[in-house]
Protein backbone atom coordinates (compact mmCIF):
# COMPACT_ATOMS: atom_id res chain seq x y z
CA UNK A 1 0.00 0.00 0.00
CA UNK A 2 1.33 3.50 -0.93
CA UNK A 3 2.30 6.56 1.58
CA UNK A 4 2.87 9.34 0.16
CA UNK A 5 2.85 12.52 2.62
CA UNK A 6 2.75 14.62 -0.70
CA UNK A 7 -0.97 13.11 -1.84
CA UNK A 8 -1.67 13.12 1.89
CA UNK A 9 -0.79 16.90 1.95
CA UNK A 10 -2.47 17.81 -1.33
CA UNK A 11 -5.71 16.39 0.13
CA UNK A 12 -5.13 18.34 4.13
CA UNK A 13 -4.71 21.53 1.50
CA UNK A 14 -7.93 20.83 -0.41
CA UNK A 15 -9.98 20.23 2.38
CA UNK A 16 -8.70 22.76 4.48
CA UNK A 17 -9.33 25.55 1.78
CA UNK A 18 -12.66 24.33 1.27
CA UNK A 19 -13.59 24.00 4.78
CA UNK A 20 -12.24 27.98 5.19
CA UNK A 21 -15.48 28.72 2.79
CA UNK A 22 -17.88 26.49 4.46
CA UNK A 23 -19.41 28.56 6.88
CA UNK A 24 -22.28 25.47 7.55
CA UNK A 25 -19.55 23.04 8.68
CA UNK A 26 -16.63 25.91 10.28
CA UNK A 27 -19.10 27.28 12.24
CA UNK A 28 -20.18 23.87 14.37
CA UNK A 29 -17.07 24.81 16.58
CA UNK A 30 -18.78 27.22 17.95
CA UNK A 31 -20.78 25.12 19.81
CA UNK A 32 -18.19 23.38 21.84
CA UNK A 33 -16.88 26.95 23.32
CA UNK A 34 -20.11 28.28 23.26
CA UNK A 35 -20.89 25.53 26.34
CA UNK A 36 -17.16 26.13 27.71
CA UNK A 37 -18.09 29.65 28.33
CA UNK A 38 -21.06 28.92 30.02
CA UNK A 39 -19.67 26.10 32.37
CA UNK A 40 -17.06 28.75 33.01
CA UNK A 41 -19.26 31.08 34.58
CA UNK A 42 -19.52 31.13 38.17
CA UNK A 43 -17.26 30.92 41.13
CA UNK A 44 -15.50 27.68 42.10
CA UNK A 45 -13.60 25.03 40.59
CA UNK A 46 -15.41 23.42 37.40
CA UNK A 47 -15.67 19.46 38.66
CA UNK A 48 -14.40 16.97 35.72
CA UNK A 49 -17.33 15.98 34.55
CA UNK A 50 -18.14 19.49 33.16
CA UNK A 51 -14.87 19.67 31.99
CA UNK A 52 -15.47 16.19 29.92
CA UNK A 53 -18.81 17.36 28.85
CA UNK A 54 -16.90 20.29 26.70
CA UNK A 55 -14.45 17.90 25.62
CA UNK A 56 -16.46 14.88 24.70
CA UNK A 57 -18.96 17.50 22.45
CA UNK A 58 -15.69 18.37 21.15
CA UNK A 59 -15.07 14.71 20.04
CA UNK A 60 -18.47 14.09 18.83
CA UNK A 61 -19.42 17.35 17.16
CA UNK A 62 -16.25 18.75 15.67
CA UNK A 63 -14.24 15.78 15.39
CA UNK A 64 -16.83 13.49 14.34
CA UNK A 65 -19.85 15.97 12.61
CA UNK A 66 -17.02 17.74 10.05
CA UNK A 67 -15.32 14.78 9.56
CA UNK A 68 -18.82 13.17 8.43
CA UNK A 69 -19.98 16.12 6.75
CA UNK A 70 -16.69 16.04 4.63
CA UNK A 71 -16.83 12.77 3.71
CA UNK A 72 -20.62 13.21 2.46
CA UNK A 73 -20.11 15.70 0.52
CA UNK A 74 -17.78 14.46 -1.14
CA UNK A 75 -19.84 12.00 -1.75
CA UNK A 76 -23.05 14.37 -2.85
CA UNK A 77 -20.85 16.38 -5.17
CA UNK A 78 -19.20 13.05 -6.99
CA UNK A 79 -15.85 13.87 -5.67
CA UNK A 80 -15.04 11.63 -3.49
CA UNK A 81 -14.97 8.85 -7.11
CA UNK A 82 -12.20 11.58 -8.44
CA UNK A 83 -9.94 10.92 -5.72
CA UNK A 84 -10.75 6.63 -5.07
CA UNK A 85 -9.69 6.89 -9.06
CA UNK A 86 -6.61 8.71 -8.87
CA UNK A 87 -3.31 7.27 -7.27
CA UNK A 88 -3.97 7.84 -3.84
CA UNK A 89 -4.39 4.73 -1.72
CA UNK A 90 -7.27 4.24 1.15
CA UNK A 91 -4.62 5.22 3.60
CA UNK A 92 -3.82 8.73 1.52
CA UNK A 93 -7.32 9.56 1.36
CA UNK A 94 -8.20 8.78 4.70
CA UNK A 95 -5.46 10.49 6.18
CA UNK A 96 -5.28 13.49 4.45
CA UNK A 97 -9.18 14.01 4.89
CA UNK A 98 -9.24 13.73 8.59
CA UNK A 99 -6.27 15.99 9.26
CA UNK A 100 -8.22 18.78 8.96
CA UNK A 101 -10.99 17.53 11.57
CA UNK A 102 -7.87 16.43 13.94
CA UNK A 103 -6.28 19.91 13.53
CA UNK A 104 -9.74 21.93 14.53
CA UNK A 105 -10.46 19.42 17.37
CA UNK A 106 -7.04 20.13 18.98
CA UNK A 107 -7.28 23.93 18.40
CA UNK A 108 -11.31 23.73 19.58
CA UNK A 109 -10.49 21.21 22.84
CA UNK A 110 -7.49 23.48 23.74
CA UNK A 111 -9.25 26.59 23.11
CA UNK A 112 -12.39 25.23 25.54
CA UNK A 113 -9.97 23.83 28.07
CA UNK A 114 -8.32 27.20 28.28
CA UNK A 115 -11.53 28.86 28.54
CA UNK A 116 -13.00 26.48 31.66
CA UNK A 117 -9.24 26.50 33.50
CA UNK A 118 -8.51 22.73 32.90
CA UNK A 119 -5.48 21.89 34.21
CA UNK A 120 -4.88 18.39 34.61
CA UNK A 121 -2.06 16.59 36.96
CA UNK A 122 -0.73 14.66 33.91
CA UNK A 123 -1.39 16.75 30.70
CA UNK A 124 0.64 14.13 28.30
CA UNK A 125 -1.46 11.15 29.81
CA UNK A 126 -4.31 13.18 28.97
CA UNK A 127 -3.42 14.57 26.07
CA UNK A 128 -2.46 10.25 24.98
CA UNK A 129 -5.99 9.26 25.86
CA UNK A 130 -7.84 12.48 23.83
CA UNK A 131 -5.40 11.72 20.99
CA UNK A 132 -6.88 8.09 20.90
CA UNK A 133 -10.63 8.73 21.22
CA UNK A 134 -10.13 11.48 18.52
CA UNK A 135 -9.25 8.56 16.24
CA UNK A 136 -12.04 6.49 17.06
CA UNK A 137 -14.54 10.05 16.76
CA UNK A 138 -12.46 10.32 13.67
CA UNK A 139 -13.61 6.81 12.09
CA UNK A 140 -17.11 7.48 13.40
CA UNK A 141 -17.01 10.75 11.22
CA UNK A 142 -16.10 8.56 8.36
CA UNK A 143 -18.15 5.58 8.74
CA UNK A 144 -21.51 7.79 8.86
CA UNK A 145 -20.03 10.09 5.94
CA UNK A 146 -19.84 7.00 3.44
CA UNK A 147 -23.08 5.56 4.66
CA UNK A 148 -24.64 8.70 3.66
CA UNK A 149 -25.64 9.92 0.77
CA UNK A 150 -25.36 14.12 1.59
CA UNK A 151 -24.39 16.59 3.80
CA UNK A 152 -28.11 17.09 5.04
CA UNK A 153 -28.57 13.35 5.53
CA UNK A 154 -25.14 13.11 7.25
CA UNK A 155 -25.87 15.98 9.69
CA UNK A 156 -29.69 14.15 10.65
CA UNK A 157 -27.57 10.35 10.93
CA UNK A 158 -25.14 12.19 13.12
CA UNK A 159 -27.08 13.87 15.62
CA UNK A 160 -28.07 10.54 17.83
CA UNK A 161 -24.32 9.90 18.04
CA UNK A 162 -23.72 13.51 19.32
CA UNK A 163 -26.03 13.06 22.08
CA UNK A 164 -24.97 9.63 23.19
CA UNK A 165 -21.26 10.76 22.78
CA UNK A 166 -21.44 13.92 23.82
CA UNK A 167 -23.86 14.32 26.71
CA UNK A 168 -23.97 10.21 27.76
CA UNK A 169 -22.25 11.53 30.61
CA UNK A 170 -25.52 12.91 31.98
CA UNK A 171 -27.36 10.03 31.84
CA UNK A 172 -24.40 8.38 34.76
CA UNK A 173 -27.08 8.74 37.73
CA UNK A 174 -29.11 6.20 35.90
CA UNK A 175 -27.10 3.80 34.99
CA UNK A 176 -26.91 1.97 38.75
CA UNK A 177 -30.89 2.03 38.77
CA UNK A 178 -31.18 0.95 34.68
CA UNK A 179 -29.69 -1.90 33.85
CA UNK A 180 -29.53 -1.66 30.03
CA UNK A 181 -27.82 1.59 30.37
CA UNK A 182 -24.57 -0.38 31.99
CA UNK A 183 -22.76 -0.37 28.42
CA UNK A 184 -22.48 3.48 28.64
CA UNK A 185 -19.44 2.88 30.96
CA UNK A 186 -18.00 1.41 28.16
CA UNK A 187 -18.24 4.19 25.27
CA UNK A 188 -15.02 6.01 24.62
CA UNK A 189 -16.37 9.56 26.31
CA UNK A 190 -16.60 7.62 29.50
CA UNK A 191 -13.31 5.68 29.74
CA UNK A 192 -12.29 9.34 28.73
CA UNK A 193 -13.77 10.18 31.44
CA UNK A 194 -12.54 7.15 33.97
CA UNK A 195 -9.26 8.34 32.58
CA UNK A 196 -9.22 11.59 33.85
CA UNK A 197 -10.97 11.01 37.41
CA UNK A 198 -7.73 8.43 37.48
CA UNK A 199 -5.01 11.21 36.67
CA UNK A 200 -6.45 14.06 39.29
CA UNK A 201 -5.73 11.11 42.17
CA UNK A 202 -2.13 10.11 40.63
CA UNK A 203 -3.18 7.57 38.25
CA UNK A 204 0.17 6.53 36.05
CA UNK A 205 -0.40 4.96 32.34
CA UNK A 206 -0.18 1.67 33.55
CA UNK A 207 -3.10 2.25 35.45
CA UNK A 208 -4.94 3.62 32.77
CA UNK A 209 -3.89 1.03 30.28
CA UNK A 210 -7.26 -1.10 30.39
CA UNK A 211 -9.00 2.23 29.64
CA UNK A 212 -7.27 3.15 26.73
CA UNK A 213 -7.32 -0.65 25.56
CA UNK A 214 -10.91 -0.28 25.67
CA UNK A 215 -11.33 3.10 23.86
CA UNK A 216 -8.81 0.96 21.48
CA UNK A 217 -11.33 -1.83 20.83
CA UNK A 218 -14.04 0.67 19.63
CA UNK A 219 -10.94 2.84 17.36
CA UNK A 220 -10.19 -0.77 15.80
CA UNK A 221 -14.04 -1.70 15.29
CA UNK A 222 -14.45 1.94 14.01
CA UNK A 223 -11.50 1.66 11.39
CA UNK A 224 -12.40 -2.23 10.59
CA UNK A 225 -15.76 -0.71 9.53
CA UNK A 226 -14.81 2.41 7.71
CA UNK A 227 -12.28 0.41 5.56
CA UNK A 228 -15.37 -2.40 4.86
CA UNK A 229 -17.76 0.28 4.04
CA UNK A 230 -14.83 2.54 1.71
CA UNK A 231 -14.32 -1.19 -0.01
CA UNK A 232 -17.63 -1.10 -0.70
CA UNK A 233 -18.19 2.19 -1.67
CA UNK A 234 -15.43 2.06 -4.80
CA UNK A 235 -17.73 -0.18 -6.59
CA UNK A 236 -21.08 1.29 -7.53
CA UNK B 1 -0.34 -4.76 -31.93
CA UNK B 2 -0.74 -4.79 -28.66
CA UNK B 3 -4.04 -4.81 -27.22
CA UNK B 4 -4.91 -2.23 -24.35
CA UNK B 5 -8.44 -3.19 -23.96
CA UNK B 6 -9.98 -6.76 -24.16
CA UNK B 7 -13.38 -7.89 -22.98
CA UNK B 8 -14.94 -11.21 -23.34
CA UNK B 9 -18.11 -12.35 -23.44
CA UNK B 10 -19.15 -9.77 -20.75
CA UNK B 11 -21.77 -9.13 -18.96
CA UNK B 12 -24.00 -7.03 -15.93
CA UNK B 13 -27.17 -7.49 -14.86
CA UNK B 14 -28.81 -5.43 -12.34
CA UNK B 15 -31.35 -6.99 -10.49
CA UNK B 16 -33.98 -8.59 -13.39
CA UNK B 17 -32.44 -6.17 -15.91
CA UNK B 18 -29.58 -7.22 -18.30
CA UNK B 19 -27.38 -4.25 -18.84
CA UNK B 20 -24.84 -6.08 -20.68
CA UNK B 21 -25.16 -9.51 -22.87
CA UNK B 22 -22.32 -11.54 -23.72
CA UNK B 23 -19.98 -8.29 -24.99
CA UNK B 24 -16.71 -9.14 -26.87
CA UNK B 25 -14.27 -6.61 -28.07
CA UNK B 26 -10.61 -4.96 -28.48
CA UNK B 27 -9.14 -2.14 -28.51
CA UNK B 28 -5.20 -1.72 -29.87
CA UNK B 29 -2.78 0.84 -28.85
CA UNK B 30 -2.95 4.02 -30.42
CA UNK B 31 -6.62 3.25 -31.61
CA UNK B 32 -9.61 5.97 -31.25
CA UNK B 33 -11.96 3.16 -30.30
CA UNK B 34 -15.92 4.54 -30.47
CA UNK B 35 -18.42 2.66 -28.20
CA UNK B 36 -21.76 3.96 -30.16
CA UNK B 37 -25.48 3.47 -29.41
CA UNK B 38 -28.45 5.50 -27.24
CA UNK B 39 -29.18 6.46 -24.02
CA UNK B 40 -28.97 3.02 -21.78
CA UNK B 41 -28.02 0.95 -24.04
CA UNK B 42 -24.83 -0.37 -21.52
CA UNK B 43 -22.20 2.77 -22.31
CA UNK B 44 -21.59 3.83 -19.12
CA UNK B 45 -21.85 0.01 -17.75
CA UNK B 46 -18.75 -0.65 -19.68
CA UNK B 47 -16.70 1.75 -18.73
CA UNK B 48 -17.51 1.57 -15.28
CA UNK B 49 -16.62 -2.05 -15.53
CA UNK B 50 -13.43 -1.34 -17.50
CA UNK B 51 -11.87 1.13 -14.80
CA UNK B 52 -13.10 -0.76 -11.92
CA UNK B 53 -16.22 1.08 -10.77
CA UNK B 54 -18.42 -1.57 -11.28
CA UNK B 55 -17.86 -5.28 -11.40
CA UNK B 56 -19.55 -7.91 -14.24
CA UNK B 57 -22.05 -10.47 -13.71
CA UNK B 58 -19.25 -12.96 -16.12
CA UNK B 59 -16.98 -12.39 -18.58
CA UNK B 60 -13.55 -11.22 -18.42
CA UNK B 61 -12.44 -7.13 -18.73
CA UNK B 62 -8.98 -6.46 -19.17
CA UNK B 63 -7.32 -3.46 -19.18
CA UNK B 64 -3.12 -3.26 -20.05
CA UNK B 65 -3.59 -6.79 -19.63
CA UNK B 66 -4.71 -6.41 -15.81
CA UNK B 67 -8.25 -7.38 -14.63
CA UNK B 68 -10.12 -4.96 -14.45
CA UNK B 69 -11.07 -5.68 -10.77
CA UNK B 70 -7.05 -5.44 -9.94
CA UNK B 71 -6.80 -1.81 -11.43
CA UNK B 72 -6.69 0.28 -7.94
CA UNK B 73 -3.02 0.34 -7.80
CA UNK B 74 -1.76 3.51 -8.07
CA UNK B 75 1.01 2.88 -10.91
CA UNK B 76 -2.46 1.43 -13.08
CA UNK B 77 -4.12 4.36 -12.20
CA UNK B 78 -1.67 6.67 -13.25
CA UNK B 79 -1.77 5.22 -16.57
CA UNK B 80 -5.51 5.99 -16.99
CA UNK B 81 -7.45 8.75 -17.47
CA UNK B 82 -11.68 8.58 -16.59
CA UNK B 83 -14.30 11.35 -17.48
CA UNK B 84 -17.30 9.70 -16.93
CA UNK B 85 -21.33 11.14 -15.52
CA UNK B 86 -20.26 11.07 -12.26
CA UNK B 87 -17.61 13.16 -11.82
CA UNK B 88 -17.07 15.96 -9.74
CA UNK B 89 -15.46 18.92 -9.09
CA UNK B 90 -14.72 21.03 -5.71
CA UNK B 91 -17.23 23.81 -5.85
CA UNK B 92 -16.11 26.23 -3.70
CA UNK B 93 -12.44 26.36 -5.08
CA UNK B 94 -11.13 27.78 -8.32
CA UNK B 95 -10.47 26.24 -11.56
CA UNK B 96 -6.93 25.81 -11.11
CA UNK B 97 -7.07 24.83 -7.25
CA UNK B 98 -9.07 21.42 -8.84
CA UNK B 99 -6.24 21.04 -10.96
CA UNK B 100 -3.42 21.60 -8.35
CA UNK B 101 -4.84 18.41 -6.16
CA UNK B 102 -4.89 16.46 -8.80
CA UNK B 103 -1.48 17.66 -10.08
CA UNK B 104 0.07 16.51 -6.71
CA UNK B 105 -2.19 13.54 -7.01
CA UNK B 106 -1.00 12.21 -9.86
CA UNK B 107 2.77 14.03 -9.14
CA UNK B 108 2.76 15.82 -12.24
CA UNK B 109 4.55 19.37 -12.22
CA UNK B 110 1.45 22.05 -11.76
CA UNK B 111 3.62 23.74 -15.25
CA UNK B 112 1.15 21.30 -16.98
CA UNK B 113 -2.03 22.94 -15.24
CA UNK B 114 -1.41 26.17 -18.09
CA UNK B 115 -1.47 23.14 -20.66
CA UNK B 116 -4.65 21.48 -19.81
CA UNK B 117 -6.63 24.41 -19.55
CA UNK B 118 -5.15 25.49 -22.93
CA UNK B 119 -5.89 22.54 -24.25
CA UNK B 120 -9.84 23.15 -23.12
CA UNK B 121 -9.79 27.15 -23.50
CA UNK B 122 -9.91 28.03 -20.12
CA UNK B 123 -6.89 29.61 -19.31
CA UNK B 124 -8.02 33.12 -18.58
CA UNK B 125 -10.74 31.38 -16.34
CA UNK B 126 -8.69 30.11 -14.16
CA UNK B 127 -9.43 32.06 -10.97
CA UNK B 128 -13.22 31.45 -11.57
CA UNK B 129 -14.95 29.32 -8.65
CA UNK B 130 -16.21 26.06 -9.93
CA UNK B 131 -19.44 27.03 -8.50
CA UNK B 132 -19.42 29.91 -10.99
CA UNK B 133 -19.17 28.03 -14.36
CA UNK B 134 -21.91 26.95 -16.99
CA UNK B 135 -22.50 23.65 -18.05
CA UNK B 136 -20.10 23.58 -20.50
CA UNK B 137 -17.01 25.05 -18.64
CA UNK B 138 -17.59 22.34 -15.86
CA UNK B 139 -16.78 19.60 -18.69
CA UNK B 140 -13.97 21.62 -19.96
CA UNK B 141 -12.39 21.58 -16.40
CA UNK B 142 -13.55 18.03 -16.23
CA UNK B 143 -11.57 16.83 -19.23
CA UNK B 144 -9.00 19.30 -18.28
CA UNK B 145 -8.45 17.34 -14.88
CA UNK B 146 -8.66 13.93 -17.06
CA UNK B 147 -5.99 15.32 -19.48
CA UNK B 148 -3.63 16.24 -16.50
CA UNK B 149 -1.39 13.52 -16.01
CA UNK B 150 -1.08 12.81 -19.72
CA UNK B 151 -2.35 9.08 -19.73
CA UNK B 152 -1.95 6.31 -21.70
CA UNK B 153 -5.36 5.36 -22.16
CA UNK B 154 -8.73 7.68 -21.70
CA UNK B 155 -11.79 6.42 -20.89
CA UNK B 156 -14.82 9.33 -22.04
CA UNK B 157 -18.00 9.29 -21.28
CA UNK B 158 -19.85 11.55 -23.69
CA UNK B 159 -17.04 14.28 -23.35
CA UNK B 160 -18.63 16.87 -25.77
CA UNK B 161 -22.41 16.26 -24.53
CA UNK B 162 -22.37 19.88 -22.98
CA UNK B 163 -20.50 21.35 -25.30
CA UNK B 164 -20.91 24.57 -28.08
CA UNK B 165 -19.83 23.59 -31.68
CA UNK B 166 -16.68 25.65 -31.51
CA UNK B 167 -15.70 23.61 -27.68
CA UNK B 168 -16.29 20.84 -29.29
CA UNK B 169 -14.17 21.41 -32.11
CA UNK B 170 -11.40 21.90 -29.55
CA UNK B 171 -11.40 19.49 -27.82
CA UNK B 172 -11.67 17.13 -30.98
CA UNK B 173 -8.02 18.90 -32.04
CA UNK B 174 -6.99 18.04 -28.76
CA UNK B 175 -7.81 14.73 -28.87
CA UNK B 176 -6.79 13.73 -31.89
CA UNK B 177 -3.67 15.77 -30.58
CA UNK B 178 -3.34 13.25 -27.92
CA UNK B 179 -4.13 10.04 -29.72
CA UNK B 180 -1.45 11.14 -32.52
CA UNK B 181 0.99 11.19 -29.89
CA UNK B 182 0.24 7.65 -28.76
CA UNK B 183 -2.77 7.86 -26.67
CA UNK B 184 -5.56 4.96 -26.60
CA UNK B 185 -9.00 6.63 -26.35
CA UNK B 186 -12.16 4.39 -25.27
CA UNK B 187 -15.20 7.14 -25.89
CA UNK B 188 -18.95 6.67 -26.09
CA UNK B 189 -20.96 8.78 -27.39
CA UNK B 190 -24.46 9.01 -29.28
CA UNK B 191 -22.90 11.70 -31.57
CA UNK B 192 -22.49 9.96 -34.90
CA UNK B 193 -20.62 13.26 -36.38
CA UNK B 194 -18.17 13.04 -33.38
CA UNK B 195 -17.45 9.51 -34.23
CA UNK B 196 -16.75 9.75 -37.34
CA UNK B 197 -14.88 12.45 -36.46
CA UNK B 198 -12.70 11.00 -34.11
CA UNK B 199 -12.90 7.21 -34.03
CA UNK B 200 -10.69 4.50 -35.84
CA UNK B 201 -13.12 1.69 -35.52
CA UNK B 202 -16.92 1.95 -33.66
CA UNK B 203 -18.97 -0.33 -32.37
CA UNK B 204 -22.59 -0.25 -32.28
CA UNK B 205 -23.94 -1.22 -28.74
CA UNK B 206 -27.81 -1.49 -28.56
CA UNK B 207 -29.78 -3.07 -25.65
CA UNK B 208 -26.66 -4.71 -23.99
CA UNK B 209 -25.56 -6.02 -27.26
CA UNK B 210 -22.51 -5.42 -29.77
CA UNK B 211 -24.00 -5.25 -33.39
CA UNK B 212 -21.69 -4.16 -35.36
CA UNK B 213 -18.34 -3.34 -35.23
CA UNK B 214 -16.03 -1.98 -37.84
CA UNK B 215 -14.03 0.84 -39.01
CA UNK B 216 -16.50 4.04 -39.80
CA UNK B 217 -15.13 4.06 -43.50
CA UNK B 218 -15.90 0.68 -43.93
CA UNK B 219 -19.56 0.58 -42.84
CA UNK B 220 -20.75 3.51 -44.12
CA UNK B 221 -18.94 1.32 -47.66
CA UNK B 222 -21.01 -1.52 -46.74
CA UNK B 223 -24.21 0.13 -46.18
CA UNK B 224 -23.80 1.99 -49.23
CA UNK B 225 -25.99 1.82 -52.19
CA UNK B 226 -23.66 2.23 -54.51
CA UNK B 227 -25.12 5.47 -55.81
CA UNK B 228 -24.02 8.82 -56.51
CA UNK B 229 -25.65 12.04 -56.44
CA UNK B 230 -25.16 14.07 -59.13
CA UNK B 231 -25.87 18.23 -58.92
CA UNK B 232 -26.08 20.07 -62.20
CA UNK B 233 -25.93 23.23 -62.96
CA UNK B 234 -29.66 23.52 -64.19
CA UNK B 235 -30.83 22.97 -60.75
CA UNK B 236 -32.00 19.10 -61.24
CA UNK B 237 -30.18 16.78 -58.81
CA UNK B 238 -29.51 12.95 -60.05
CA UNK B 239 -28.88 9.67 -57.98
CA UNK B 240 -27.35 7.20 -60.43
CA UNK B 241 -26.07 4.01 -59.59
CA UNK B 242 -21.91 3.94 -59.49
CA UNK B 243 -21.52 1.10 -62.18
CA UNK B 244 -20.24 1.22 -65.70
CA UNK B 245 -24.00 1.08 -66.37
CA UNK B 246 -24.04 5.24 -66.04
CA UNK B 247 -20.68 6.10 -67.27
CA UNK B 248 -21.67 7.51 -70.62
CA UNK B 249 -24.65 9.28 -69.10
CA UNK B 250 -22.48 11.04 -66.46
CA UNK B 251 -19.04 11.81 -68.60
CA UNK B 252 -21.38 13.48 -71.54
CA UNK B 253 -22.76 15.79 -68.15
CA UNK B 254 -19.01 16.89 -67.45
CA UNK B 255 -18.09 16.71 -70.97
CA UNK B 256 -20.80 19.11 -71.44
CA UNK B 257 -19.91 21.35 -68.21
CA UNK B 258 -22.96 21.09 -66.74
CA UNK B 259 -21.94 19.47 -63.05
CA UNK B 260 -22.20 21.47 -59.97
CA UNK B 261 -21.21 18.58 -57.63
CA UNK B 262 -20.99 14.72 -57.20
CA UNK B 263 -20.43 12.72 -54.85
CA UNK B 264 -20.88 9.40 -53.36
CA UNK B 265 -24.70 8.78 -51.17
CA UNK B 266 -23.25 6.75 -48.22
CA UNK B 267 -25.36 6.33 -45.20
CA UNK B 268 -24.27 8.49 -41.95
CA UNK B 269 -23.25 5.70 -38.63
CA UNK B 270 -26.65 7.42 -37.51
CA UNK B 271 -28.56 6.09 -40.81
CA UNK B 272 -26.68 2.71 -40.17
CA UNK B 273 -27.83 2.34 -36.46
CA UNK B 274 -31.25 3.00 -37.30
CA UNK B 275 -31.09 0.24 -40.35
CA UNK B 276 -29.63 -2.25 -37.34
CA UNK B 277 -31.12 -1.63 -34.64
CA UNK B 278 -34.65 0.06 -35.77
CA UNK B 279 -33.70 2.98 -32.94
CA UNK B 280 -32.90 6.39 -33.11
CA UNK B 281 -29.70 7.62 -31.63
CA UNK B 282 -30.74 9.21 -28.63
Amino acid sequence: MSFSLKRINAIFQKDLKDLSKNMYIGSIIVLPILMAFLYSIGDGETPILLHYLVINLALSSVTAFIQCAVIAEEKEKNTLRGLMLSPASLTEILTGKSLVSLILTVVTIALCMVITGYEPTNLPLVILAIFVASLFFLALGTLLGLLTRSIIEASVVILPFIFLFGFGSMAKPFIEEITWLKFMEYLPNSQLEEIAYGVEVGAGFSDILENLAIILVWVLVGVILTIFVYKKRELD
Amino acid sequence: MENVIRVEALAKVFGNQTALENVDFQVEKGETFGFLGPSGAGKTTTIKILTGQLMQTSGEAFVFNIPTSELKKGMHRKRVGVLTDNSGLYERLSIHDNLKLFCDLYEVPRSRIEEVLDMVNLTNEKKKAVSKLSKGMLQRVLLARTFLHEPDLLFLDEPTSALDPTNSKQIHDSLRRMNEKGTTIFLTTHDMTEAETLCNRVAFLNKGKIQLMDEPKKLRRQYSDNTVIIELKDGRELKRTSGPEHAQEIYQYMMDDQIVSIHSDEPTLGDIFVDITGRELV
